[in-house]
């Protein structure tokens, strides 16, 4: 009675904490989990060790009858643990494949998602060329820039500049000459005049003449004819004198229009000129400083790609967990395999339900000890193959 | 008296100065500063220091004065024009043509 009391408490501890392992699977801590396996069937190989030692000390001491007795309880002991461990097994089993199902679900969205990024970082990159491009463009077919634009339209001003100069410095010498002109008109009027005081001496000298051919009678009557004649010249030539008079007096009016129409074209003024010149000055600056700050930006959007780049690098290499998280599951498995296996020879000894059950346990103790070792190695093997995920490098998968 | 021009001690040179507004209505009085100045390698100063405006006319009245120079091998030398008719010299690109001195 008193080995059935220990092997009731020893099951009872072995629920609880049986259970207790339930809840650390949830949590996935794998590492954990392994553990206390391990250090579960050590306990148990432990007890049936004893247990074994006990009833040989029994076998002594006892009798047969009462050895039957301790071994019908042995078997049902065995057949609960049997049970426990095939149920127990079995949800480590469902909870590793929902676990597996879980991490490959995440690790295909979040691999779609980094690709997916990757292509909108080269679109967006690709548009704002484009708009950087349309920016700078005028829109004209010669794909003129502004920046080009805005030096024609210096380049026009300043041509522009040069033709009102040049144009005011060739009035001014159409001045010049037209001066000289004027004075040539001044000479002319002189030379008029004096032939002016000519005609009028002739007409003074013509009337004298007219009287002394009257004095002389009818022996000058010839002469006052000629006189006459002569006199008659004296006055028309002054009439041809003041047409000549007139008429350079009508040059001279036309000269004064032409010196008032050169005058427009000699003085232009030059500030609406320096004002867009200011203007211009002012947009090459502007497309100046426009220019750099665009330069400037397209270079700090170079720099984002290869950053952008990286950073999903960094995100693809980061999902190798998936590998390692795959391998520490197959080895999970194969641990629960092995505790498997030590149920199942559980099970067969519970099921051929008698015979010598030292026998039996010796054989499964053997069998622990096999299994504890090769899980140990196992376990080693894996340490040494699992390294840090920063190490390598991993591609697209 | 708008233009005033004074021969230089030395007889080197001719130096014009024009006040206040520099346009059309002194070109005959320009050129009559200057044109009876026939001294070999002549140096003529255009003193801008007291003008206040100047349109085109007088960038070709200046053109002219500097033919002049040219013609006898002389140099001009356009002396501290304001900020808006220095302006207005640069807008001609006349400091190509001549030394301006501020």
């Amino acid at each position: 009675m008193k080995v059935n009391v220990k092997q009731f408490a020893l099951f009872g501890i072995l629920t609880i904490v049986l259970a207790l392992v339930n809840l650390w699977i949830i949590e996935s801590n794998t590492i954990l989990v392994f553990t206390y396996i391990v250090i579960l069937a050590i306990f148990i190989t432990i007890y049936l060790k004893k247990n074994k030692n006990d009833i040989d000390n029994r076998q002594v001491n006892t009798s047969d009858s009462t050895a039957a007795a301790h071994d019908e309880v042995a078997y049902a002991a065995l057949a609960q643990l049997s049970a426990f461990l095939t149920q127990e097994i079995e949800v480590i089993d469902n909870e590793l494949e929902r676990t597996r199902g879980l991490v490959q679900d995440a690790v295909g969205g979040i691999s779609t998602s980094f690709k997916s990024l990757q292509h909108l970082s080269t679109d967006q990159q690709r548009l704002i060329g484009i708009i950087i491009d349309n920016g700078n463009s005028i829109g004209d077919e010669s794909g003129s820039t502004l920046a080009s634009f805005v030096k024609d339209s210096s380049n026009t001003l300043e041509d522009f500049v040069k033709v009102i100069v040049s144009t005011s410095k060739q009035s001014l010498e159409t001045m010049a000459f037209t001066d000289e002109m004027v004075n040539q008109f001044q000479s002319i009027f002189n030379l008029l005049a004096q032939v002016e005081s000519l005609a009028s001496q002739t007409n003074l000298l013509a009337l004298n003449a007219a009287i002394e051919a009257a004095r002389a009678g009818d022996a000058g009557r010839g002469f006052a004819v000629v006189a006459n004649e002569v006199r008659a010249l004296s006055v028309s030539s002054t009439e041809l004198n003041q047409d000549i008079r007139n008429e350079i007096s009508s040059a001279q009016e036309i000269i004064a229009k032409l010196r008032a129409s050169v005058e427009i074209m000699a003085s232009a003024d030059m500030t609406s000129t320096l004002e867009a010149k200011d203007k211009v000055s002012s947009m090459m600056a502007h497309v100046g400083k426009a220019n750099a700050q665009t330069g400037k930006v397209v270079d700090d959007m170079a720099q984002l790609v290869p950053q952008i780049v990286d950073t999903v690098g960094i995100g693809i290499r980061s999902l190798q967990f998936e590998d390692l998280t795959y391998q520490t599951l197959a080895s999970l498995k194969s641990n629960i395999d092995a505790v498997h296996e030590i149920s199942n020879e559980l099970n067969a000894i519970t099921e051929a339900g008698s015979g010598d059950l030292t026998t039996h346990l010796a054989s499964f103790e053997e069998k622990c000890q096999k299994m504890i070792k090769q899980t140990k190695d196992d376990n080693h093997q894996r340490t040494v193959s699992q390294a840090s995920m920063a190490e390598g490098e991993i591609d697209l998968f | 008296m708008t233009i005033q021009a004074i021969t230089l001690a030395d007889n080197k040179g001719l130096k014009i100065s024009i006040s206040e507004r520099f346009d059309f209505s002194l070109h005959q009085q320009f050129r009559d500063s200057y044109l009876n100045y026939n001294d070999k390698g002549a140096e003529f100063t255009l003193d801008l220091s007291n003008t206040t405006y100047m349109d085109s006319s007088a960038l070709g009245m200046i053109l002219l004065l500097k033919d002049h120079a040219d013609k006898l091998s002389g140099k001009l030398v356009i002396s501290k024009p304001n900020d808006a008719i220095n302006k207005i010299l640069e807008i001609a690109q006349f400091h190509r043509l001549m030394p301006i001195e501020v």
